[in-house]
């Protein structure tokens, strides 16, 4: 392996880890702050580390600095001692393995050797993040039972239902999606998505099959345990459900399991009905063609950009105080954006003047769609997080009613309708 | 490296098959069962059965498991109501002298099995030639097993269903 070669499996590890694991403090942020928005309040943004607030950010900082200082309790009722303390891994690592197939960006060739732009380079895809959601429950429902609580042991109970009841529904759905794009690679789903139907739209999957994108992100909220379907842990019937008696970092690995097992699930709902890490209307092929072009445009946009950015900032990150440390958050700030445009600009300059070569547009192209699929994630996430402060909480015969009753049926009709339009289409 | 893996896949297969007769309590034994059909599911990705390592995991310790564990942790048995296994030991070791003869005679079938020497196609075990060979060269069989699970299936809703109407 050449040095590129090793520097692009590093930076695809690093990125998985970014995106899975670095994105638990962003999201708690991200629910607190929208939830707050939502309440009609600010919600936490006072802490800070050397006046650095980052509007908030730096709370999440400090809340797991709390839950891993926190006393290790565990109360001596408890005799599964093995797989009280297991539960909470197997939930954290299935979460965090189910993220490894999502491709951030299309393939890179060096050479004739190809790069798989993702944490783990296997074409398991779909069935890798099935498999995985399946074992995700064994950690609720093991660590409900070892808390020997009728409150844990009822959580764990709901949520076993719950899983198995909208997996039928969530693989059902998957079904036609995999009708559609002939693969359950999703790199090979995401460059099908590349394409435009009939010259107008991009042909996402939410257009294409907008039936299975409605169930499968409903079962997806399911399956990731999020409120209107989170009665495994429905705090006004059941205390804290499946998670009663666990405290510090036992709870704190469910708690950052449960968001990236969040995260995961919208990476794969982006990934297969919003167009994964494709632009719209530029292709990874018209990336590469216009590459100058579309850098001597980000020149102009990205330092305007940030001008309107940092103006937004000086007139609404201010602290009244004066001689708090937090007052000069602002000017700080000012400094490193625009030290980051001078990094950028210098950049994209010598890239431009010297000319680009094979290797050093797919790389800016593959940077620009990790960009545009870190964006859509975040958007996904926020759609979680809105649904999670605006529904109430489903009752649990109805959540039942719902997975059978209606969703199931639904993706079968589905199922026989996109067969039967393929099967015409194709005769 | 395969052999070490494989080595250790196996160890966790035997093992969890062991513990799972061996154990007293109910819910020990089904995760126990789990422990072994993971390493099942790691064998088969081993051979490059990579469709076959996905499906194992989703239908058994994904699906069939959860259903175990969740029928024997809803029935929530007590220490006193577990039945009493006095002479547990002996009788395993009994049964596995008694099986021992069976033993010898899946190694003789396993050995007069004709070895593969040619090297497999590229794409052996993914899951685009597998469903071409299922749904050409192996149809009937595959409709005719589909057909005895419609008809398990139907058979399960009937007997679960109450006699008021």
């Amino acid at each position: 392996m050449s040095g590129l070669a090793i520097g692009i499996v590093v930076l695809n590890v690093v990125l998985a880890l970014l995106f899975s694991l670095g994105a638990a403090p962003i999201l708690v942020w991200i629910e607190r702050r929208v939830a707050g928005l939502i309440q009609d309040r600010l919600g936490p943004n006072r802490c800070h580390i050397a006046g650095v607030r980052l509007g908030g950010l730096v709370q999440s900082l400090a809340d797991m600095l709390k839950l891993f200082f926190k006393e290790d309790f565990r109360a001596n009722a408890i005799r599964e001692k093995f797989l009280f303390s297991f539960a909470p891994v197997i939930v954290f690592v299935s979460a965090f393995l189910s993220f490894m197939v999502m491709p951030f960006a299309d393939d890179i060739y060096v050479g004739s050797e190809r790069f798989i732009m993702q944490g783990l380079p296997i074409d398991l895809g779909v069935l890798w993040f099935l498999a995985l959601a399946g074992l995700s429950v064994y950690g609720i429902m093991i660590g409900g039972w070892a808390s020997r609580n009728k409150y844990a042991l009822l959580g764990a109970m709901r949520s076993g239902a719950q899983v198995i009841s909208y997996e039928a529904a969530m693989g059902l759905s998957l079904i036609s999606v995999l009708l559609c794009y002939p693969s359950v690679q999703l790199g090979d789903i995401v460059r099908a998505q590349g394409e435009l139907l009939g010259g107008v739209l991009p042909a996402w999957g939410i257009f294409l099959q907008p039936l299975a994108a409605l169930i499968f992100i409903v079962t997806a909220f399911a399956e990731a345990n999020r409120t209107p379907f989170d009665l495994a842990e429905g705090e006004s019937e059941i205390v804290g459900g499946f998670h009663t008696e666990y405290g510090a970092m036992r709870f704190g690995l469910f708690f950052v399991g449960e968001y990236v097992a969040m995260s995961a699930s919208s990476a794969l709902i982006v990934t297969l009905f919003f167009g994964g890490f494709q632009l719209p209307y530029l292709d990874t092929q018209t990336l590469h063609v216009k590459m100058p072009l579309i850098l001597g445009a980000l020149v102009f946009l990205v330092p305007l950009g940030s001008f309107s950015f940092i103006r937004w900032m000086r007139k609404h990150n201010r602290w009244r105080v004066q001689n708090d440390p937090r007052s000069r958050e602002s000017a700080w700030l000012t400094k490193v954006i625009v030290g980051l445009n001078v990094v950028f600009l210098l950049g994209a300059g010598y890239g431009l003047i010297v000319g680009l070569s094979s290797f050093s547009t797919q790389f800016v192209t593959a940077l620009l769609q990790v960009a545009t699929f870190a964006f859509k994630l975040l958007a996904m996430n926020f759609v979680f997080v809105w649904v999670r402060w605006t529904l109430p909480r489903f009752r649990y015969d109805q959540l039942q009613m719902l997975g059978w009753k209606v969703l199931m049926p639904l993706a079968l009709v589905n199922i026989v309708v996109t067969a039967s339009v393929i099967v015409l289409k194709g005769a | 490296m395969n052999d070490l893996l494989f080595f250790l896949l196996s160890f966790f297969a035997l093992f969890g098959a062991f513990g799972m007769i061996v154990l007293h309590q109910p819910v020990h034994s089904a995760l126990s069962l789990i422990v072994t059909l993971l390493a099942l599911a790691g064998l088969f990705a081993l051979l490059n059965a990579s469709f076959l390592f996905a499906v194992q995991i989703i239908v058994y310790a994904g699906a069939i498991l959860t259903l175990f564990i969740f029928i024997i942790m809803f029935l929530n048995v007590k220490e006193s109501n577990l039945p009493k296994e006095p002479n547990k030991t002996l009788y395993l070791f009994l049964g596995g002298i008694v099986l021992i003869p069976l033993n010898l005679l899946v190694l003789r079938a396993f050995y007069a099995m004709p070895l593969l020497r040619e090297p497999l196609a590229e794409d052996f075990g993914e899951i685009q030639p597998l469903g071409a060979a299922l749904f050409t060269k192996w149809l009937l069989p595959f409709e005719l097993i589909s057909l005895l699970l419609l008809v398990a299936l139907i058979g399960a809703v009937v007997f679960a269903r109450k006699d008021e109407v």
